[in-house]
């Protein structure tokens, strides 16, 4: 019985944490907030967020940092909100990139109004 | 055994199969025909083949915007119109497509008035003429004539190509190329330019 116990503790941890674990663990929660990723980062590390209001056009830039030797396929989007959180617009198209090896990129979008506010960047990683 | 026991190793193994599924291996949002007909992701990553697509399109029209709106060169809300988009390359592309889409979301963000381009103006001049020389409507009612606002800029476009193939690869790099011209002073205020690279297996 003890053991059984032990089992499903052990499983249900492991389980939990496949579940939420998904981020590099060099992206920081403060970033990592900002990035709705979906599955694993597989080595991509989001290591900076800049966000800047111009002409009251929000303005942002993401650093990708693929910390494997292979390359990566990074899918990404950058999804506009406004103040009270609502989507503006009908979202941004996919961009597929890749990311080499040891390789840093930006990837740089400007808010289609001024009524945005917040964001998220949306993306996924494929291993190749 | 026992039949916790049993119940906790059939828990396990339904726990066991849940984390494989859930060991983070997601789709990517690309087009793809999984069944005969589908509704797929207008704005998915279409890689169908290497020709000027919908992805295309749409990247184009988001960095010309993005691009336009971040200067602050409409920070008065001129007038704007477009003008040629030339196709330079060897595909057939609708370039009043990229131009609809950039125009669009400068329309929707408020910070420019569109008037219309050359090509919209016969529609304009017949519905002013129906107006005004049909004698169908009551006076004081009708659009008058001479009342247009001309354009402060005009946008002019460009869409070239290079194609390069071997027996097993085929490699095209589209450019496209867009300018903001005051009309008046005839210098160009504005200009980017969009690069995409596509490769693919022959």
């Amino acid at each position: 019985m003890k053991i059984a116990k032990k089992i499903l503790l052990v499983l249900g941890t492991t389980l939990a944490l496949t579940a939420f674990a998904q981020h590099d663990p060099g992206t920081s929660q403060a970033v990592a907030a900002k990035v709705a990723l979906r599955g694993d980062a597989n080595g991509v590390r989001v290591t900076e967020i800049r966000a800047v209001r111009r002409n009251d056009i929000l303005i942002v830039q993401t650093d990708l940092f693929n910390i494997g030797n292979t390359d990566r396929t990074v899918f990404y989007r950058y999804r506009w909100l406004d103040s009270i959180g609502s989507q503006v617009g009908d979202g941004e198209s996919w961009k597929q990139m890749t990311l080499m090896g040891q390789g840093q990129q930006t990837v740089k979008s400007v808010a289609p109004s001024s009524v945005v506010t917040d964001f998220r960047l949306e993306m996924n990683v494929e291993l190749r | 055994m026992s039949r916790l026991m049993k119940s906790a190793l059939l828990v396990c193994a339904s726990l066991t199969l849940v984390a494989c599924e859930t060991r983070n291996i997601v789709s990517s949002p690309v087009i793809r025909l999984d069944r005969q007909v589908n509704y797929g992701d207008a704005k998915g990553v279409e890689l169908v083949t290497n020709e000027f697509g919908s992805n295309d399109l749409q990247m184009i029209a988001e960095k010309m915007v993005g691009s336009l709106l971040e200067t602050g060169i409409f920070q008065a809300r001129p007038t704007v119109t477009i003008s040629t988009v030339k196709n330079k390359t060897s595909e057939y592309i609708d370039t009043t497509n990229v131009m609809n889409s950039i125009q669009t979301t400068l329309v929707k963000s408020g910070k420019v008035r569109f008037v219309r381009s050359i090509a919209e103006m016969q529609q304009g001049v017949d519905e002013l003429q129906r107006q005004n020389q049909s004698g169908m409507y009551k006076q004081g009612s009708t659009a008058k004539v001479g009342k247009m606002t001309a354009a402060k800029y005009t946008l002019e476009g460009e869409l070239t190509s290079i194609v390069k193939q071997s027996n097993t690869t085929k490699d095209v790099f589209y450019k496209f190329t867009l300018k903001m011209i005051d009309v008046e002073e005839g210098t160009i205020e504005w200009q980017d330019e969009k690069e995409i690279r596509k490769t693919s297996k022959r």
